[in-house]
């Protein structure tokens, strides 16, 4: 899933990061919503593979400039890659508890 | 940046009108207790689906059919355009109805046209990028060839009742003369109309074939969205487009010629509403999203008012009906229902949802992951919201009861209650534009960097 060459830049690092990320319908971060699939570190290049709650979102390029923005703000990081994907498609399984309490989804 | 501006000035617009109307209908509750066929009523009318309905479908489908089909809007230059001869349009068309000059409402209404052509052309263009053709693209063509059905038999009707005197100083062989011979020849085919038939076509062409297609097709990318859902049976959402179409078709010429066979497409319509109704339940009942904002709730309450409409729509259309002042009454009943009721009350709940949406989308957007920005439902209150909502409810019970028993003053309160529910809704709008101006922004917490 990523390869670490970088004891700075981790993935958990980069989550961390992302959280500042929100999907502004639903007032969650996108980390606990669980829109992130994939986190892959090459040195100072960070590649983030994730989806939105549905296609055709309209705050998809927001969204995903975003991510990008908040990556690329992290000390270590040169370049940065955001890779939207609907397979699989998200469903609320995916979330973490505190993504539920905050949206109040089911 | 994606810009706001377009959509908002066809909204903004759309909502002075409304509140035009609004208070218009406080000043003359009389409009709605007496038979609807007289040029004050009708200039309301028109305030209201053109200057308010038109106005606002328009704006939120040049941002809604881009979001809905996953595709880029034709031409920003051209809506800007049409906005240009849509304003000018409707707003000369309400004066003109008001001092019954017909020669003008042919005029302005040829203007309004002019746009509308410079939308539809917009709009299918859009909906050729698309890369799916499924239901939603399905009722939005529909629904754009509804809209160009509906303007020239408005046209129709305003030349019907012109005399075009100039023909006869015109050489028969010149592109005006052939214009002006074209127009004679409508205006007598439409002179064999019953001309309340033929109003009463006009209206449902615009309020079943544009504004209800585009709600149900609209509402299935919009609510799945908004509750985190999806389409559960796709046959039966497209079904429900097809017989709208189907009914609409058989509905109009049964009209025209006042056929008792209204009767059996109307009930084909009610049954394409049941359908559709079927599965805005199934989308709900399937939703992740247990809270429903005052959005939502908004819009399926409209929803909802298609059951009692649906009702009114099968006695009117029921052939042995007398022909008497209730059954005047229940026209009107059925007419502000069905403009203030269920098209209003769907189009504010999907604002609610969208106006936040384009102020959000102009100022935060590009923001995010820079510095912290609020969340859609920080931009609002939803008390407000929800005050809104109930005094709209309100509003339509009182003056619903008050055309019925034509009784004024219940018309005038219920108008008053319409218009504290827009003023409601008016201060959340100012605090909703306010961040275009003052955008809200905190750092994060703790930043890498």
């Amino acid at each position: 899933m990523k390869v670490m060459t970088d004891p700075v830049l981790t993935e958990a690092a980069v989550l961390e990061v992302l959280r500042q990320v929100i999907d502004p319908e639903l007032g969650c971060n996108i980390v606990d919503l669980g829109l992130v699939y994939s986190v892959a570190i090459s040195g100072q290049n960070v590649r983030v593979e994730m989806t939105l709650t549905t296609p055709g979102c309209p705050m998809q390029q927001s969204i995903a400039s975003g991510v990008q923005n908040a990556v690329l703000g992290m000390e270590a990081v040169a370049d940065a890659e955001v890779e939207i994907v609907f397979d699989p498609p998200w469903h609320p399984g995916m979330m973490t508890e505190a993504g539920r309490a905050m949206t109040g989804v089911f | 940046m994606p810009s706001a501006a377009l959509p908002l000035q066809f909204i903004l617009t759309g909502l002075l009108a409304l509140a035009g109307g609004v208070g218009w209908l406080v000043a003359e509750p009389k409009l709605l207790t007496e038979y609807h066929y007289n040029p004050r009523i009708i200039a309301l009318t028109h305030l209201i689906v053109l200057g308010w309905l038109c106005s606002a479908v328009m704006g939120a489908m040049y941002q809604l059919v881009p979001v809905a089909l996953e595709t880029e809007l034709y031409s920003k230059r051209l809506a800007r355009w049409q906005f240009v001869f849509h304003f000018a349009g409707f707003a000369g068309m309400v004066w003109a109805f008001r001092v019954w000059n017909m020669k003008q409402v042919g005029q302005f209404g040829s203007l309004m046209a002019v746009g509308v052509g410079l939308f539809v052309f917009n709009i299918a263009r859009t909906l050729l990028r698309a890369p799916k053709r499924n239901v939603i693209a399905t009722a939005i063509a529909s629904a754009l060839g509804w809209f160009s059905v509906t303007v020239l038999a408005g046209l129709s009707i305003a030349v019907g009742k012109c005399a075009y005197e100039s023909l006869d100083q015109t050489a028969p062989v010149s592109a005006v003369g052939g214009v002006l011979g074209g127009l004679q020849a409508v205006g007598g085919f439409m002179s064999h109309c019953n001309i309340l038939s033929a109003m009463h076509a006009h209206a449902h062409l615009g309020v079943i074939g544009l504004f209800t297609m585009l709600i149900v097709g609209v509402s299935y990318k919009l609510v799945p969205m908004f509750t985190l859902s999806e389409v559960q049976s796709a046959r039966r959402a497209m079904a429900s487009v097809l017989l709208l179409n189907v009914g609409l078709v058989g509905a109009v010429i049964s009209i025209l010629l006042g056929s008792p066979w209204k009767f059996l497409f109307a009930i084909v319509i009610i049954v394409g509403l049941g359908v559709y109704g079927w599965e805005i339940a199934a989308i709900v009942r399937a939703r992740k999203r247990a809270a429903l904002d005052w959005g939502v709730k908004g819009f399926l309450s409209a929803v909802g008012l298609l059951a009692p409409l649906s009702l009114l729509a099968a006695v009117l259309a029921w052939p042995g009906l007398p022909s008497n002042v209730f059954t005047g009454q229940l026209e009107n009943l059925y007419g502000f229902l069905g403009l203030f009721g269920f098209v209003t009350l769907a189009i504010l709940g999907m604002l609610h949802k969208i106006i936040p949406f384009l102020v959000w989308l102009n100022t935060y957007s590009w923001r995010v992951g820079r510095i912290q920005v609020p969340a859609l439902a920080d931009l609002y209150s939803a008390r407000l919201q929800g005050a809104s909502y109930w005094l709209w409810l309100s509003g339509l019970a009182a003056a619903g009861a008050g055309i019925l028993f034509q009784h004024e003053p219940a018309v005038r309160l219920g108008a008053v209650a319409l218009g504290a529910s827009l003023t409601l809704s008016a201060a959340n709008l100012v605090r909703v534009l306010s961040h275009l101006v003052h955008p809200v922004l905190k750092p994060f917490p703790t930043r890498a960097k």
